[in-house]
């Protein structure tokens, strides 16, 4: 146990700086935040949470952010399955371009990002412009500020992160399983439910825990495509805190976010990891 | 057996949304017309000379390249050590500091700029840079973990081995062996840390305020008021910055690896 002394003396004090910075800087704002939101008067209870939700507006506020988020989640998952398949399967001299251009929106800036879509969907837009020049539409239709526009943002926002996991769970695919299926007379829908599906089913979770999440908590694409009449979570947390100084409620959505995040973390996380385990 | 084409119809549908609005914007940038359209009628130069001359974009890229700078390097004097020290020794109870080191991104990161900024400028009267920084940094801290760690799995240990064996103590080891064995990860870690940092909106949002601001809120804020293709202009200069940045760290250093 000589040895082991010092060595363990050596790792505590390489974490020492973080762990601390962590424990004094981090955490203890956020836990006087999450404490906050059970604060009534000089006591502590659930009177916040009862009074935020018992209003029609945030109830609607809060469907709104995850049948959203879900949808967003399920298109990209829908999208992603064929086009990671076709990253794999092109030749290998595109990919880095491929994967370059799917990497690019998550490296630009989301307002210059989201801007583009107030300049492509807007009624004197791209989208509504040729849709009326052929002729297809009358009138340009009011997509910007609908819970249209805000879907649209964060579908492109969160694909890179599908396609990524999806991608990155098919490269470890064994390279002979589909044509081995394929030869044993497998359809194209038998191969991608019976085969494919199965073995990239932790990827496809980690993607989904990341755009759902990311959906939930996102700031930039509602405030700019949803304006006012589309409020998700993080814009009415933004408007409690910053513009009514409603510091319960906001510790209210705060604490409410983090939960639904959590759960799904925990619900979606924990099965993959069991369903691993067990195969 | 032929494939069907479907997976590649899709895969281009997809680049095209992802990418598409990128093309549209910057054809607008250069737009010779007052306001916003598309096609514009005439092309001229005339938003990005607007763009240097607003003065709230001059200060605020100036206070955002400080902020990434320094959060960066914060981030990576921490997360360096921490990321060896699990990556080396039996620590016990390392899922736990994994757990507390990555809650940073674990929390929205809207939840973390409202908690500074109750916790640190309004009842502890500090600044509102003092709350940026520890913001930013305690958000970059778990991707300087993240990619320090993947490039160190890499690393076989017998080098290190050898290194004591002929006589280096553990502090040399470490600068003359591990770290330029490393230098590829860390510089990933930098890029991709100064990058979140440089675009981060959430985290800042509260704690932006008169006489401090970053340069994304600055866009935001411009944007309430006005729709003129200056803010074209400008995303058009930043998409360009991170077109740079990827091909730049593709190139160097594989970047596609760690995101």
């Amino acid at each position: 146990m000589l040895s082991q002394s010092p060595a363990r003396l050596a790792a505590w004090i390489l974490l020492s700086p973080a762990l601390l910075f962590v424990a004094v800087f981090f955490l203890p704002p956020v836990i006087a935040l999450l404490l906050e939101s059970f604060h009534v008067g000089q006591t502590y209870g659930l009177q916040n949470y009862l009074t935020f939700f018992a209003d029609d507006f945030n109830r609607e506020v809060y469907w709104r952010t995850l049948w959203i988020s879900l949808l967003v989640t399920l298109v990209s998952a829908l999208v992603c399955y064929p086009a990671a398949y076709a990253v794999l399967k092109i030749n290998p001299r595109w990919r880095g371009l491929i994967i370059g251009l799917i990497i690019l929106p998550l490296m630009t800036s989301p307002v210059a990002r989201t801007y583009t879509w107030l300049v492509v969907l807007g009624r004197e837009g791209i989208v509504n412009k040729s849709l009326v020049e052929t002729g297809l539409l009358q009138e340009p239709l009011r997509i910007l500020f609908t819970e249209w526009a805000v879907f649209i943002g964060l579908l492109q926002l969160m694909m890179p992160l599908m396609l990524l996991s999806l991608v990155s769970a098919m490269e470890n695919l064994p390279k002979d399983v589909v044509p081995a299926a394929r030869s044993l007379g497998a359809s194209e829908g038998q191969v991608f439910w019976r085969v494919i599906l199965p073995l990239t089913r932790e990827g496809l979770v980690v993607g989904g825990t990341l755009v759902f999440t990311g959906c939930v908590t996102a700031y930039v694409t509602p405030a700019l495509l949803g304006g006012p009449r589309v409020t998700m979570l993080a814009t009415l947390l933004y408007q409690k805190a910053g513009v009514t100084v409603d510091y319960a409620a906001a510790a209210v959505i705060s604490a409410v976010m983090l939960l639904t995040t959590l759960l799904v973390n925990f619900l979606l996380r924990g099965r993959a990891v069991k369903t691993a385990r067990a195969a | 057996m032929r494939e069907s084409r479907f997976p590649i119809v899709m895969l281009g549908m997809a680049l095209l949304f992802l990418v598409g609005p990128f093309v549209v914007v910057f054809i607008s940038a250069f737009s010779g017309d007052r306001t916003l359209a598309f096609p514009p009628s005439s092309f001229s130069l005339q938003w990005f000379a607007k763009v240097l001359t607003v003065e709230a974009f001059q200060a605020s890229f100036v206070t955002s390249m400080w902020l990434g700078v320094l959060s960066t390097l914060l981030a990576l004097l921490m997360g360096i050590p921490v990321a060896y020290a699990l990556a080396r020794y039996q620590v016990p109870g390392a899922e736990v500091i994994r757990v507390i080191l990555t809650s940073p991104l674990i929390l929205p990161a809207l939840v973390v700029g409202l908690a500074l900024l109750r916790y640190f400028v309004l009842i502890g009267n500090n600044s509102i840079s003092f709350g940026l920084l520890i913001g930013h940094t305690a958000l970059l801290l778990p991707y300087a973990v993240r990619v320090v760690s993947a490039s160190l799995a890499n690393l076989s240990r017998d080098i290190e081995d050898a290194a004591h064996s002929l006589g280096a103590n553990r502090l040399q080891t470490f600068f003359r062996v591990v770290l330029p064995n490393i230098r590829g990860g860390v510089a990933a870690a930098g890029v991709l840390a100064f990058i979140t940092s440089f675009n981060q909106v959430p985290v800042s949002l509260f704690l932006t305020g008169p006489g401090v601001s970053t340069l994304p809120i600055q866009m935001l804020l411009y944007m309430e008021y006005t729709y003129d293709p200056t803010i074209a202009a400008l995303s058009t200069l930043l998409i360009l910055f991170s077109i740079l940045f990827v091909l730049l760290t593709e190139r160097l250093l594989g970047i596609s690896k760690y995101v």
